[in-house]
């Protein structure tokens, strides 16, 4: 009888995952908060053992079937830390229950006021005039902009992030607010880094290390801005931060030896030869047709990439501004104390 | 022997006055040193050795001279007590005068009939390596042994050092009988003091025995004063057993479980001479089923790295083993680097064996992670930015016990060779990729917000 009532919440639980992330204003680690919340208020669970087990196991869930789990990771840390240090001096375990699906609750409403936090932070250094660099898509990106753009005068440049050309939607967007926006190819961002006054990235999470994950380009965007001494901003909110700590690239838990490995010698089938296929017919700005990779080949990149510390002049986020450094020194004094 | 100017011998005889007068109280007024001919300086400074020989115990402290750099090497000859006398010395009784007989100014001496090393002018601060000084006030038979098995090396590693301290301490707070009309938590560290010194005379203490004598101190001034003796013994037995268990033997588990992960399989793991808790890590992540091939770089004069390779082609793990020099042509091989430490500065810096640094520096230039296992209870308040300011030099027959004769290779002291074997080195925090510690992996800049984390209120408590 427990099994059935545990088999409900996670079947509940993906499905309770993705009809909360049709609110676009919802992120990842947001929704798998509320989800796990959910969770919590249907659970049957009688000790806070048991408990904390249900939850670990419907955040296994969400990050198995999730196809980029890293930031859904740290929203489902930061939630079972929460409930695991929370006072249990309420009576009864239902009381408790209720206590931790109303805090869940209240977190997450909260949580989508740090946007704005971040975007004020990130305007005091964000001058009359300047031109920002920007990759990808990124809501918090893209508040902090439209903010500025309300009071200073700002011109973004945004990479086209292949293979999903989120970049275009960042410049529909830009555009359709009235900023001077220019997309760039992902290959010519070391043509215009000298033109940029500083670059502003969202992030996927923000590790241990101090280090950033996100969209894949990331890094390379980093290492061109540190190699031209430009500041390399990164935006966080704080339940983004989490307790990985990769080496390297390909310490990542999204790295997996089939990303970009040779092909084996024996199934070679002469993929070189297959008619091109255009990605989407979004690149209007191609005038003849170019070639691009099958959709075998872009499905062996990898999705995020990390960029080490010593590349990140700060992150901002609701906690305020930090440097990498700082945001281990939270990072440890929230989880280890 | 004494081919010194005439103004050297005016300032050097105001130490040779003030020795003469610690030494022999019965030898009569000197003369003045320009009264003297040449002749007699010499017969002069003969007697005054043999009574110095004679007549001392102790190591003379002496007073502090005009010529830094003469006083320098005075210093670091005066520390070895002529009764125990290194084997450097060859058995010749240590004296100031070939220390005063290399004058800043001075020509080199032509006749040096004492074939005495002259003493290391640099690096002389940190004290030659002797055997331990003889005891004053009763050493119990456990530290007085510990002591031995310090100073010749066979105990080493912070680790162990610490344990094996810990675990002679409970014999001695065992064996303690409060002496009347006083209490336990106010005399036993009385007591214990002079058996302190004496583990310190035998080899330099360590930063984890150093926060391991902290602790124990404010454990026993923290005991109850009405509990019945036996009563406090043994629970201040139960509470050093329960710092080792906690401090480092339950640390090194989840050090080694954590560490662990960040091994794969196909992995090249280089690590430099022997850290306890590398090596711990190693062989769980093997019988784990991770598989993975091992390099060890090791290096002279301790020659750690072969008791590792032995522990390791044990459990069948393959192994590479090198000497430093031949450390880049493997680097491109490796994937990570695992490395201990023997303390962690609040800077982010690692105090390790001589080599890490060297080894962390030239991976970290070539991208390759390097990783850091280290205790908590290892880390130091102070902040460091070099091996030079505090140190310990190696004995120069290594190990200490072994005759010179033993290993054709190794360099003999000569007159004008001084051996040089500091046994510590600082890798910057800039080299170090993460540190693995019992709360979690950390980059080296966060050691300091760790104590506040953990509820203690300065490192290394």
């Amino acid at each position: 009888m427990a099994d059935d009532l545990n088999k409900d919440p996670k079947f509940d639980i993906w499905t309770t995952y993705q009809a909360l992330l049709v609110n676009k204003e919802l992120s990842t680690p947001l929704a798998a908060i509320l989800a796990l919340t959910e969770l919590v208020e249907r659970s049957d669970a009688g000790t806070m053992f048991e408990l904390v087990k249900a939850l670990n196991d419907g955040a296994r869930v969400l990050s198995q079937r999730s196809p980029n789990p890293v930031s859904l990771n740290a929203g489902c840390e930061l939630f079972i830390a929460f409930v695991t240090l929370f006072p249990h001096d309420s009576d009864s375990f239902s009381n408790l229950k209720t206590e931790l699906v109303k805090q869940g609750r209240k977190y997450a409403t909260e949580a989508l006021t740090y946007r704005e936090k971040i975007a004020e932070i990130a305007l005091g250094f964000i001058k009359d005039d300047s031109i920002i660099l920007t990759h990808s898509y990124s809501r918090v990106v893209m508040k902090t902009l439209l903010r500025a753009h309300e009071r200073k005068r700002i011109s973004v440049y945004v990479t086209e992030a292949r293979p999903r050309g989120l970049g275009l939607r960042t410049f529909d967007e830009l555009t359709a607010a009235g900023i001077p926006c220019t997309i760039v190819l992902d290959s010519a961002v070391s043509y215009v880094m000298d033109k940029v006054d500083f670059v502003l990235v969202g992030s996927e999470a923000v590790v241990e290390s101090g280090g950033l994950i996100n969209a894949v380009g990331s890094n390379q965007i980093a290492i061109i801005a540190k190699a031209a001494n430009i500041p390399f901003y990164a935006l966080a909110e704080s339940y983004k931060f989490h307790r990985l700590f990769p080496l390297s690239q390909y310490d990542l838990p999204t790295h997996n030896p089939n990303i970009l490995a040779f092909p084996l010698p024996s199934s070679s089938a002469p993929q070189n030869n297959n008619p091109s296929i255009r990605t989407s017919d979004e690149n209007k700005l191609m005038h003849e047709p170019p070639r691009t990779m099958t959709h075998e080949q872009i499905a062996c990149h990898p999705d995020v990439d990390y960029t080490r510390p010593d590349l990140i002049t700060l992150v901002f986020s609701d906690v305020g501004s930090l440097t990498p450094e700082g945001v281990s020194q939270y990072l440890v004094g929230m989880f280890a104390g | 022997m004494s081919t010194t100017t005439e103004t050297i011998t005016l300032t050097a005889s105001l130490k040779l006055t003030t020795q003469q007068d610690m030494s022999s109280p019965s030898h009569p007024p000197p003369k003045s040193q320009k009264q003297m001919t040449k002749a007699e300086r010499r017969e002069q400074q003969e007697a005054q050795r043999a009574a110095k020989a004679a007549a001392k115990t102790a190591p003379v402290q002496p007073k502090p001279g005009p010529s830094h750099g003469r006083n320098a090497s005075i210093g670091g000859k005066g520390t070895t007590p002529p009764s125990g006398g290194t084997p450097k010395k060859s058995g010749k009784e240590p004296t100031t005068k070939p220390g005063k007989g290399e004058p800043k100014e001075a020509l080199h001496p032509s006749s040096q009939l004492d074939e005495t090393p002259r003493g290391l002018r640099i690096f002389s601060h940190f004290g030659t390596p002797k055997p331990p000084a003889i005891t004053k006030g009763d050493i119990h038979p456990a530290v007085v042994r510990l002591g031995l098995q310090f100073a010749e090396f066979k105990i080493t590693g912070a680790n162990a050092r610490c344990i094996a301290m810990l675990t002679a301490f409970k014999t001695v707070i065992q064996d303690y009988v409060t002496p009347r009309n006083n209490t336990l938590s106010r005399h036993l560290m009385t007591h214990l003091s002079p058996q302190i010194t004496h583990l310190v005379s035998a080899r330099p203490m360590s930063i984890s025995m150093g926060n391991a004598i902290r602790q124990l101190k404010l454990d026993v001034s923290g005991s109850d004063i009405d509990l019945p003796e036996q009563d406090a013994k043994d629970t201040l037995c139960d509470t050093i057993d329960n710092y080792i268990r906690d401090r480092i033997l339950l640390a090194d588990q989840v050090i080694q479980e954590t560490a662990g992960k960040k091994i794969n399989d196909g992995d090249v793991i280089l690590t430099y001479a022997r850290s306890s808790v590398v090596e711990k890590s190693l062989l769980h992540a093997w019988e784990s089923g991770k598989r993975f091939s091992v390099i060890v770089v090791d290096s002279r004069p301790m020659l750690e790295g072969k008791a590792l390779l032995r522990s390791l082609t044990t459990a069948s793990i393959p192994c590479t083993y090198l000497l430093l020099p031949s450390l880049p042509s493997v680097l491109p091989h490796t994937t990570t680097l695992f490395v201990g430490a023997h303390s962690l500065h609040a800077n982010g810096a690692v105090f390790s064996r001589a080599g890490t640094a060297m080894v962390a520096m030239m991976a970290k230039s070539r991208n390759i992670p390097v990783v850091v296992c280290c205790e908590t209870y290892k880390f130091a308040e102070g902040i460091r930015w070099d091996g030079v300011s505090k140190n310990e030099l190696a004995p120069t027959p290594f190990p200490p016990s072994s005759t010179s004769n033993s290993d054709p290779h190794s360099l003999k002291p000569r007159p004008n060779l001084s051996i040089l074997s500091p046994l510590y080195d600082l890798t910057p925090p800039s080299c170090i990729t993460a540190v693995v510690t019992e709360v979690g992996i950390i980059p080296p800049s966060s050691i300091s917000s760790i104590p506040g984390a953990l509820g203690r209120t300065m490192i290394g408590a």
